[in-house]
């Protein structure tokens, strides 16, 4: 059983944006705090891009003997503005808890899209991220909007965690979540309104509990109906005056989605591109640039 | 570069056998590997496929990227499985009168290659039963998370072998499955990369001719497991080769030819410095490195000189 002072966090980020990253420097800077805490990321395949999850627990009084990952969590952190239309980032909040979100979104304009008995905080850590650490990752930024609003760590015991850690590189990690800590945004509770039953693209697709006996898929090539597209960081845009219709961005596509159009230049598919930047790398006359995700 | 080659890539079918929306990390160069031997293969083939990232990102069930016929086998047994659908298929044709030539391919990772299902690969080869098999080396076993495999290459830092102040990382050579597959005696053999299309495509398509096994070993780039960026996959794979480290060979009936011959190897460093996993080896490590490297690829140059001379 989790006893009553226990806090839990759950993470939403994805691979390779250091999600698990931020959940060991959250639970090292609460044992530094002789609290007891840990952090674990969800078993599964360790993918670029994919939408992964990582957990915390801290209890200021006793050990924790839970194992399981975090179902009823009382902070939601969620390190990736794209996540938040994606997945239900909200699943199991708690009354009374905290969903801190990364989006350059007002507070407002993401308050009307959720609704429900928990505080939402909100700053655009990629820009941080982007201006201080000149990469968009954006896990040691996010501590700074965790440690604002919810205080469960200080900002002292994370900076010598971070000087562990990031060893030269700390310094810009701990500016970053101090500015951060400054301009993150809180509204409070709003309760009484109406809770909005909202659908994912992924609850739309089949169940494996739909398929036959023996796990068959009937369906050739279903994934198809998958977007992948929200993968990526980055997307490939065609200068099509120095295109000379090769077709070697098409080759070297590792999600296929690049084809010739009926003007014979060539387009990926944003359904399914996760932004690579192999296209880019390889074209003989450079005329594929990767623009950044808006 | 000659001009016409430019634009090669127009002449390859662009009809897949896999689909988009596959879960492959951004810049996978496995998958990439992987289209282009289907895309050889054709329509008429069965498919075994091992556990580990090609399985995992293609099928996440009740989802399968696959057009082709697919069964997912367990890590130790792609190849046995593979030996009885052949069998199988001889059965329905001598029983039941069906005549459609169908190739069968057993495909697994590195892992379960040279590592867990190298027992059963070995066996069916060794009963000589009519298939290809296809590795796709990505040097660990990084759908679990980058732990060292038997094809993990020397010095690189893995989660389960990795560089500190008491270990520089993988302290033991790649496994030589090319070697060993040789050593079965069957008729082909072949080393691809997945930076070379045409490569691939057209070892694959000798290996359909073949009656009876043959073996094709693919070094596909991984960007999330070697630590470098996912734009810099085929890069990477050029590399290898250009740098010696990776020789594209082909052994038929036991001749060697070496399919790229360079007059002169770019040194290694021009490979490790570009990859996260090899950022801590100094240079004493890089010239064991080298040497070792050297003489791999001299090896496979004599053997492939000695067939000439023949």
């Amino acid at each position: 059983m989790k006893r009553e002072d226990t806090i839990e966090i759950r993470w939403h980020g994805r691979g390779g944006q250091g999600a698990v990253t931020s959940a060991e420097l959250t639970a090292l800077s609460a044992i530094h705090e002789n609290k007891f805490a840990q952090a674990f990321p969800s078993f599964g395949p360790e993918r670029r891009g994919a939408p992964v999850l990582a957990f915390n627990r801290i209890s200021a009084e006793h050990p924790i003997r839970v194992r399981s990952s975090v179902i009823k969590p009382d902070i939601v952190v969620v390190l990736d503005p794209g996540l938040v239309t994606l997945i239900n980032v909200v699943d199991g909040l708690k009354p009374g808890g905290w969903l801190i979100v990364n989006s350059t979104r007002s507070i407002d304009d993401l308050q009307s899209e959720f609704s429900g008995d928990w505080k939402l905080a909100v700053v655009d850590a990629s820009s941080i991220a982007r201006e201080l650490l000149r990469v968009n990752i954006v896990n040691t930024t996010m501590l700074g909007a965790l440690i604002k609003t919810t205080g469960v760590i200080n900002i002292d015991s994370l900076k010598e965690q971070l000087e562990v850690k990031f060893g030269a590189r700390a310094k810009a990690n701990l500016e970053a979540c101090r500015k951060a800590f400054a301009t993150t945004v809180i509204s409070s509770i709003k309760t009484g309104g109406q809770k909005k039953v909202r659908t994912f693209a992924v609850e739309n697709l089949a169940k494996w509990s739909e398929l036959p006996v023996g796990c068959v898929v009937t369906d050739v090539g279903n994934t198809k109906q998958f977007c992948t597209g929200d993968w990526k960081a980055q997307h490939p845009v065609w200068n099509d005056s120095k295109c000379i219709k090769c077709g070697i961005c098409s080759l070297f596509c590792p999600e296929f989605c690049i084809s010739q159009q009926k003007d014979g230049y060539f387009r990926a598919n944003e359904f399914y591109c996760k932004g690579c930047g192999i296209c880019a790398q390889e074209c003989w006359t450079q005329c594929i640039t990767m623009v950044e995700e808006a | 570069m000659e001009t016409l080659s430019i634009y090669a890539p127009k002449l390859i079918t662009s009809r897949e056998y896999i689909a988009s929306g596959h879960r492959a990390c951004s810049g996978c160069g496995e998958v990439l590997a992987m289209r282009y031997v289907c895309k050889a293969l054709g329509r008429n083939t069965i498919i075994s496929n091992a556990t580990g990232c090609m399985e995992i990102i293609s099928t996440p069930l009740p989802q399968t990227a696959w057009e082709v016929p697919w069964i997912h086998t367990l890590f130790e047994n792609a190849s046995a499985v593979a030996s009885g659908i052949e069998c199988g298929l001889k059965a329905l044709k001598r029983k039941h009168g069906y005549t459609r030539e169908v190739k069968v391919v057993a495909m697994g990772g590195d892992g379960a290659t040279a590592d867990i299902g190298l027992q059963s690969l070995s066996g069916a080869m060794e009963r000589g039963h009519d298939f290809i098999y296809v590795c796709y080396d990505n040097e660990a076993y990084m759908n679990t998370g980058i732990q060292r495999s038997s094809e993990t290459p020397f010095g690189a830092s893995t989660t389960t072998a990795p560089s500190g102040k008491a270990s520089m990382g993988q302290h033991t050579w790649q496994k030589n499955m090319a070697a060993i597959a040789a050593a079965h005696e069957i008729q082909y053999v072949a080393t691809s990369c997945s930076s070379y299309p045409f490569d691939i495509m057209t070892k694959v398509e000798k290996a359909i001719k073949i009656k009876g096994p043959s073996y094709i070993h693919i070094l596909s780039v991984c960007p999330t497991g070697w630590r470098c960026p996912s734009n810099s996959t085929i890069k990477m794979g050029r590399l290898a080769v250009e740098t010696g480290i990776f020789p594209m060979y082909e052994i038929e009936n036991g001749k060697y030819t070496l399919n790229i011959d360079l007059p002169k190897l770019r040194p290694v460093e021009d490979y490790l410095k570009l990859q996260g996993r090899f950022r801590h080896l100094d240079k004493d490590n890089t010239a064991e490195i080298q040497e070792k490297v050297l003489d791999e690829y001299n090896k496979v140059k004599r053997l492939a000189a000695g067939n000439k001379a023949k």
